[in-house]
């Protein structure tokens, strides 16, 4: 392996690093500080995941060049639409069932309405979140006291486990490296969102792309929607509020490309949303107030998209 | 090749994580290099304190420093900011604790994360001002072996029956319900007492069933069927809990004729966007309209489009110099303010847990403590109490005042709190 070589393979692999960096400062400063190490893993367990999961399958968007900024609204209906299910059904298999599916439709609408009507699907998205929202604050005032969606907590406790979250990000995981890097789909992707030109050119159907990436991230949406109501069974307005901007950065933070391509990695979102959390952490075992805290996360933030960005800057494939 | 790299690399990844995060069921209390037992003998401590009673308060070993979590669903507004400046510049510097404050939390799963994230940094106690799920949050810290107070308000009847008895529970101060009633009821009495019978209501989180802002809006309209003369009804409801069902039913008040009082307006919920700052400016300008009176804060919302009128505006809130320069502009003319000091109380409760030494009611629960607001209805009355709420140095409930409590028993403790009115506090 030359040595520009080695040097560009070991720049791609900077928002691992800084994963490994960033565990390693969580593991000595906390105990420097004495804090409860155990649990604290437990917790960003708790805290990753959901991010994680809902990353992961965002991948699939990300990696054609486009986004979706309704994910966070997608999550909170599928889990809002999941509880009311459970609530008449009392069946977690069901409930679990219908966060998925619910998502998946969502998806599936977004991507086919930018088929429909010929517009970037990223312009769907931004129609899809109002929408989303609207039908959050309808969910909630048809049902219960119209302040909140409220899944007993003992029914769920069973599944409130770290091992139950990991298998379960796991297994999505590999169902999505699966697809990403050993079928032709993950290969025409890649291409669709590094030259969409040669991609069509080539007979690759951009819809079919938008809806396969769609429905993948639709899965990821649904077990994210499922785990959000495991961790928190009361559901609100607020639910998942902050997941679709999480996502985003958990994404580019992990390193994956924002112009999706030949360079996405589907790791980039795990990479991502553990590292965010555990900044998280950092941040508060020193005691910053919010606003310290969040500068000193976006600077940290940037310098680690910097550095994994930076074999790729002036070598954008032609779009 | 890479493929291949990034496969073992996210394996490798996730082996860690899960090998960390083994032993799920009984690594609460545990700590790495051997903090675990150290915490563990300072909850057998507590236990033991517990059954001695508060003559073991006089014991207190406040030598430690003692980390507390902070949980806030609103870090911004002027009663937050109050609350805030009481904790951290005037409790933190005169006792030997260590307040961690949450990010502004916005739902039930930020609850937990940040009860999660005070636990993992070893906070032996948490104080929280966010209520998205109270069981879960009381749940959790008694699972943890990690003290819980809420900071400002109550639990309901059915919450604080099935968590009274919780160990690790310290209990609630704050108005109640019926506090939150009296205080709506008041203010909608003192301007018809004055005579004014055209009114208008900012229903704050009405839609979105928050019961506080619904007892507050109840008082107001039990006032108007008061005075309403005979056969005055709202909405057919004539007595405090069906006026309560009512706006639960309808998730709003309705406008309309209370017998001789009008409810010309009404605007509700947070939206905030143009839509609903529209209809705010357009209830403001409704013909005939004498006062607005707000569940919450309502110079900030309808004070520049009354600017110039002579409407009044009446809100609930906290003593904050906004309000100051509202009441001498003339956009506000009534406000039931909590005073930031008010949480003092909950503090040495909670402290005194962490310490060893919790405080049980006679029949060893949890406290349950109502406390109300400081009313002003002039720009000097105002000043008077904001002088004393907003100092650092001096504030209404000083150190002096609170170091009683760290030894008193639950009798001269209740008695404390229950004097809560500007008067009976300056003349402690």
């Amino acid at each position: 392996m030359s040595k520009n070589k080695m040097v560009k393979y070991i720049m791609n692999l900077t928002p691992l690093f800084g994963l490994i960096a960033l565990f390693a400062a969580f593991l000595i400063i906390g105990t420097i500080q004495d804090i409860n190490v155990t649990y604290g893993l437990k917790s960003i367990v708790n805290q990753s995941v959901v991010v994680a999961v809902v990353a992961t399958g965002a991948i699939f968007i990300y990696t054609l060049g486009s986004f979706d900024i309704s994910l966070g609204a997608s999550t909170a209906v599928s889990a809002l639409i999941g509880g009311m299910v459970y609530i008449k059904t009392e069946n977690l298999l069901l409930m679990a069932l219908v966060c998925v599916g619910v998502a998946v439709l969502v998806g599936l609408f977004n991507s086919v309405l930018a088929s429909v009507f010929n517009l970037p699907v990223f312009v769907t998205t931004i129609a899809m979140l109002s929408v989303l929202n609207a039908l959050v604050l309808v969910l909630i005032s048809v049902n219960g006291t119209g302040s909140e969606i409220s899944v007993p907590a003992a029914a769920v406790k069973p599944l409130n486990n770290t091992v139950f979250k990991i298998v379960v990000l796991l297994v999505f995981v590999l169902l999505s490296v699966f697809v990403f890097c050993f079928t032709k789909i993950g290969r025409m992707q890649k291409f669709q969102g590094g030259n969409p030109t040669c991609a069509k050119l080539s007979g690759i159907s951009e819809k079919k792309m938008a809806i396969i990436a769609f429905a993948m991230s639709g899965i990821g949406v649904g077990l994210g929607a499922f785990l959000s109501i495991i961790y928190a069974p009361t559901l609100t307005r607020n639910t998942a509020s902050s997941v679709g901007m999480d996502v985003i950065i958990a994404i580019v933070f992990g390193g994956m490309p924002v112009s999706g391509g030949a360079r996405s990695k589907i790791y980039a979102a795990v990479i991502g949303a553990f590292s965010m959390t555990l900044l998280g952490q950092i941040m508060v075992m020193f005691n910053l107030n919010s606003g310290i805290g969040q500068m000193v996360k976006a600077a940290i933030f940037i310098l680690v998209v910097f550095l994994a960005t930076s074999d790729q800057r002036g070598k954008m494939l032609p779009r | 090749m890479k493929k291949f790299w990034a496969l073992l690399l996210t394996a490798a990844m996730t082996a860690a994580v899960l090998t960390g995060c083994g032993n799920s069921g009984s690594d609460t209390g545990s700590n790495a290099g051997g903090a675990g037992n150290e915490e563990q003998a300072v909850q057998s401590e507590d236990s033991a304190a517990a059954d001695d009673g508060a003559n073991a308060a006089a014991d207190l070993d406040m030598s430690k420093t003692v980390k507390m979590g902070i949980l806030v669903s609103d870090a911004t507004t002027a009663e937050a900011l109050a609350f805030r400046t009481y904790y951290t510049e005037y409790i933190q510097k005169n006792y030997n604790v260590e307040l961690i404050y949450s990010d502004e939390l916005t739902d039930a799963a930020g609850e937990t994360s940040a009860i999660d994230t005070f636990i993992t940094n070893n906070c032996k106690a948490i104080i929280s001002f966010s209520s998205f799920d109270r069981a879960a949050q009381i749940e959790q810290c008694d699972a943890a072996g990690v003290y819980y107070a809420v900071a400002t308000g109550t639990l309901t009847d059915e919450e604080y029956e099935t968590y009274k008895g919780y160990e690790h529970y310290v209990g609630a101060i704050g108005p109640s319900l019926d506090v939150e009633f009296e205080t709506g009821y008041n203010m909608a009495k003192h301007y018809l007492d004055q005579g004014k019978k055209n009114f208008a209501i900012f229903g704050g989180a009405i839609p979105y069933y928050t019961e506080m802002h619904i007892h507050r809006a109840a008082g107001m309209l039990t006032a108007m069927v008061e005075a309403g003369g005979d056969g005055a009804n709202y909405q057919g409801a004539t007595d405090q809990g069906a006026i309560i069902g009512q706006i639960f039913a309808d998730g709003e008040v309705k406008t309309g004729a209370i017998g001789d009082i009008n409810i010309v307006g009404y605007v509700g919920g947070y939206d905030m966007d143009d839509a609903w700052f529209g209809k705010c400016a357009q209830m403001a300008q409704t013909a005939d309209l004498e006062v607005i009176l707000a569940v919450g804060n309502g110079s900030d919302f309808f004070g520049t489009a009354i600017s110039g009128t002579d409407v009044k505006i009446a809100s609930v809130d906290a003593y904050a110099s906004s309000y100051s320069e509202a009441m001498q502009a003339g956009m506000l003319d009534y406000l039931a303010g909590k005073f930031s000091a008010s949480i003092g109380p909950i503090f040495i409760a909670t402290y005194r847990a962490a310490l060893g030494s919790p405080i049980r009611t006679a029949d060893g629960n949890a406290l349950a403590l109502s406390q109300g607001y400081w009313v002003a209805t002039s720009a000097e009355e105002f000043n008077t109490y904001y002088a004393v709420d907003s100092s650092v140095e001096s504030p209404a409930y000083t150190k002096e005042m609170l170091d009683t409590l760290l030894t008193a028993d639950y009798a001269a403790f209740e008695s404390f709190v229950s004097k809560y009115s500007f008067e009976e506090i300056q003349g402690m």
